[in-house]
């Protein structure tokens, strides 16, 4: 059952349109995330969902209920904002009991339930403390555990885990994403992180300047990009041009810039059409001994922990990034000649974008 | 050539000790991050180097000279913030090209010294621009030019990522390490991102409650954890309390877990009977016919790979990957997992329990 429904959301600030016809399903009891890059309208999106922002035309349905102009408080959805909005004068148990304490609660299962809740957030020996003697990091988490304890069904989450130190981060994806799981809430969680998305959303919703543009579980966004933007956002792409040469079986074949030539996926698009072919990272093959596609030199290796990435320089291509496990770190170094492969299903092909390809694939 | 050499060097802030006692040395060139949690006293640390606090005990010296009494001003160091710090009425020309003027150099110098950093990090055609014109990421490029423009050899930056999308951090951070190589600048860089020090350092400072617990280049550390608290926090890994069922000749270890089911691990100094902790990444974990029983209990998508999350007969969580083409088992399902003992590396159990030696505050 669609718990919450954006239809043709439009909201414009001056001559920037923060929604621009979006359209939005969130499922009854589904993790969802909105993610984007900075100014793409995921704040808009969550403040319109719960009630703050009016949007200038669209519906928003609650249950098949139009709540579009019901006032916030009437919604029974919480927010969780990037300012925190603690009380001051609370310790942070006073903060996060508050909800059930003014909803007249039974004192000891809500006591429970928030006990829980400050074990989930790493923050049961602070719950003394008052607001202003934690850091960001800490107030966040508090924020986190007073929205849990709100009682809402519905939880809107604007980049709850921003403020955190990395490490902390990586627990709290999962410890969120079970609670909410457990308490049988609906959340939608907006960020900037791919992998947090990747690792958290039952499905995750990309938006760019105000639209949706395209929704799929975690895999379906990563596998089955709609477009070069995702294609490089949910995972880096190589990005290379060329025109189709011919396409026959599942195989399309490209040529790409200095006579190079590449596999791609089949389409159905004319030969002599001007595409842009992209390949995950993780999906772009290097040998020093096989053939492949071009020749290249490694010109850097990057340990990143469980990956490395090998960046080689291609003659008429560029740039290609290469992402291996780092068991692979001592195979290959600087300067090494290496050819470049990939099996042709897991290159995407695009049309050419219109507006150029830097302004694309900008994340900034 | 030593660049910068830390002696002894205490932090004190009324009875908190932000730093204590700490000895450093870095290379001429060197990239080092200073890698830590929240509090650990990472950022104190480079604005003594820099000079913007005063040590309460120890030396700094840089090119070999004691420079405690040296300011700010006179230490020709580089110093990039977290919160972008630009001048908001200024153009990204006049940001770039002020710690020239302030020097009093020709305004002919000025231009050409602006122009030729911002061409160094691809935001000369946005010369004309004012600050809050640009984006978070093109923002700190120029904060990064300015910091450079001054001619110094060393750079601290302090958490220069941070405030930025996760994605914009990823190219930026390789930008970064790119430019400062080819300048041949030392740079210190503090970050909280295990990820992010692991792929721009030459060298890691692991610092922990003011004290640096470890240090190494991103491989060692990785690999070759030397403390609990470093295989946790420099990448994912799975902890196991277990002890020490036999011991080869060599060295080679092999653990009791607590269901009773023996595991080989790599070489370590402890005898039978000891307690010990082995540490295996999720990629070292591998499904086999036999091997540890566990029962998977979530599955999750990562892109290139499958994250299967388990609990083992042991009573131990344990996660391993699996490629992203593979057969991914159900939850519920019985799994056989065996690590790979090379990359087991094995400690001694803490005396106060894991979870304290892992705390991250």
């Amino acid at each position: 059952m669609p718990r919450i429904r954006l239809e043709n959301i439009v909201k414009r600030f001056g001559t920037v349109a923060a929604a621009d016809d979006l359209s939005l399903t969130v499922n009854d009891g589904e993790y969802l995330c909105i993610l984007g890059p900075t100014g793409a309208g995921k704040t808009t999106c969550m403040r319109i969902i719960c009630g703050l922002t009016d949007p200038d035309s669209g519906h928003v349905y609650f249950d098949d209920r139009d709540v579009t102009r019901l006032e916030v408080n009437m919604r029974e959805a919480t927010m969780l904002s990037q300012v925190y909005s603690l009380f001051p004068q609370m310790n942070v148990y006073e903060n996060v009991m508050f909800g059930p304490l003014i909803k007249e609660w039974d004192e000891e299962s809500s006591r429970q339930m928030v006990k829980n809740i400050f074990h989930m957030v790493h923050m049961e020996e602070r719950v003394n403390a008052y607001p202003n003697e934690l850091s960001g990091g800490q107030q966040q988490r508090i924020a986190l555990a007073r929205a849990l304890a709100s009682g809402s069904k519905i939880l809107l989450l604007d980049e709850p885990l921003r403020a955190l130190d990395a490490r902390l981060r990586l627990e709290l994806r999962k410890e969120l994403r079970s609670m909410v799981k457990e308490m049988g809430l609906t959340a939608v969680h907006v960020t900037h992180d791919q992998e947090e998305a990747l690792e958290m959303a039952d499905r995750i919703a990309v938006i760019r300047d105000g639209r949706i543009i395209q929704v799929g579980t975690p895999k379906e966004v990563f596998e089955e990009p709609k477009t070069p933007f995702v294609a490089n956002f949910v995972g880096r792409s190589n990005m290379i041009e060329g025109v189709i040469a011919s396409a026959e079986g599942d195989v399309a074949t490209v040529t790409g810039n200095g006579g190079t030539v590449f596999k791609a996926r089949y389409t159905d698009r004319a030969v002599g059409s001007k595409v842009l072919v992209a390949v995950k990272i993780g999906n772009t093959k290097i040998s020093l001994t096989e053939d492949g596609y071009f020749k290249g030199r490694i010109e850097r290796k990057l340990y990143e922990g469980a990956t490395i990435t090998v960046e080689v320089n291609v003659p008429d291509i560029g740039t290609v990034s290469v992402k291996l496990p780092n068991r692979k770190f001592d195979d290959f170094e600087i300067d090494d000649e290496v050819s470049v492969n990939w099996s042709p299903e897991k290159a995407f092909v695009f049309d050419y974008p219109e507006n150029g390809l830097e302004d694309e694939l900008r994340v900034d | 050539m030593t660049k910068i050499k830390l002696e002894h060097i205490t932090m004190r802030f009324g009875n908190i000790f932000a730093v204590r006692d700490i000895n450093l040395e870095v290379q001429s060139g060197e990239y080092v991050t200073i890698l830590g949690p929240s509090g650990c006293g990472k950022t104190t640390l480079i604005k003594v180097i820099a000079g913007i606090l005063t040590p309460t005990e120890g030396r700094v010296f840089i090119d070999g000279n004691e420079v405690n009494d040296i300011p700010i001003e006179d230490r020709d160091v580089g110093y990039v913030f977290q919160n972008i710090a630009l001048f908001p009425h200024m153009d990204i020309m006049d940001n770039v090209g002020y710690g020239q003027r302030v020097r009093n150099a020709s305004e002919e110098d000025t231009v050409a010294i602006s122009n030729e950093y911002l061409e160094l990090v691809k935001m000369l055609d946005r010369s004309g621009y004012i600050p809050s014109e640009l984006s978070g990421g093109e923002q700190q490029k120029v904060a990064l030019a300015r910091a450079l423009a001054s001619g110094s050899k060393m750079l601290m930056l302090d958490e220069p990522l941070s405030a930025l999308d996760a994605r914009v951090r990823v190219e930026l951070r390789y930008d970064i390490r790119r430019l400062v190589k080819r300048l041949g600048i030392t740079v210190l860089h503090v970050t909280h991102d295990q990820e992010e020090a692991m792929s721009v350092s030459d060298r890691i400072v692991l610092m922990r409650n003011g004290t640096i617990f470890e240090t190494g280049t991103p491989l060692e550390i990785y690999r070759h954890p030397r403390s609990i608290f470093a295989a946790y926090f420099i990448g994912e890994t799975n902890l196991i309390e277990c002890s020490v069922a036999q011991k080869s000749k060599n060295g080679k270890t092999t653990v009791r877990l607590r269901d009773g089911s023996m595991v080989k691990a790599g070489k370590s100094i402890y005898s039978v009977g000891d307690p010990v902790v082995i540490s295996v990444r999720p990629e070292h974990v591998y499904t086999a016919t036999d091997g540890l029983r566990a029962v998977v209990k979530d599955i999750v998508f990562m892109g290139t790979y499958w994250r299967v999350r388990t609990e083992a007969d042991s009573e131990d969580y344990v996660e391993y990957n699996i490629s992203a083409d593979s057969q991914v088992p159900m939850r519920g399902d019985e799994v056989f997992l065996v690590f790979n003992k090379k990359a087991s590396v094995v400690f001694a159990r803490p005396y106060e329990g894991i979870w304290e030696a892992i705390r991250l505050e």
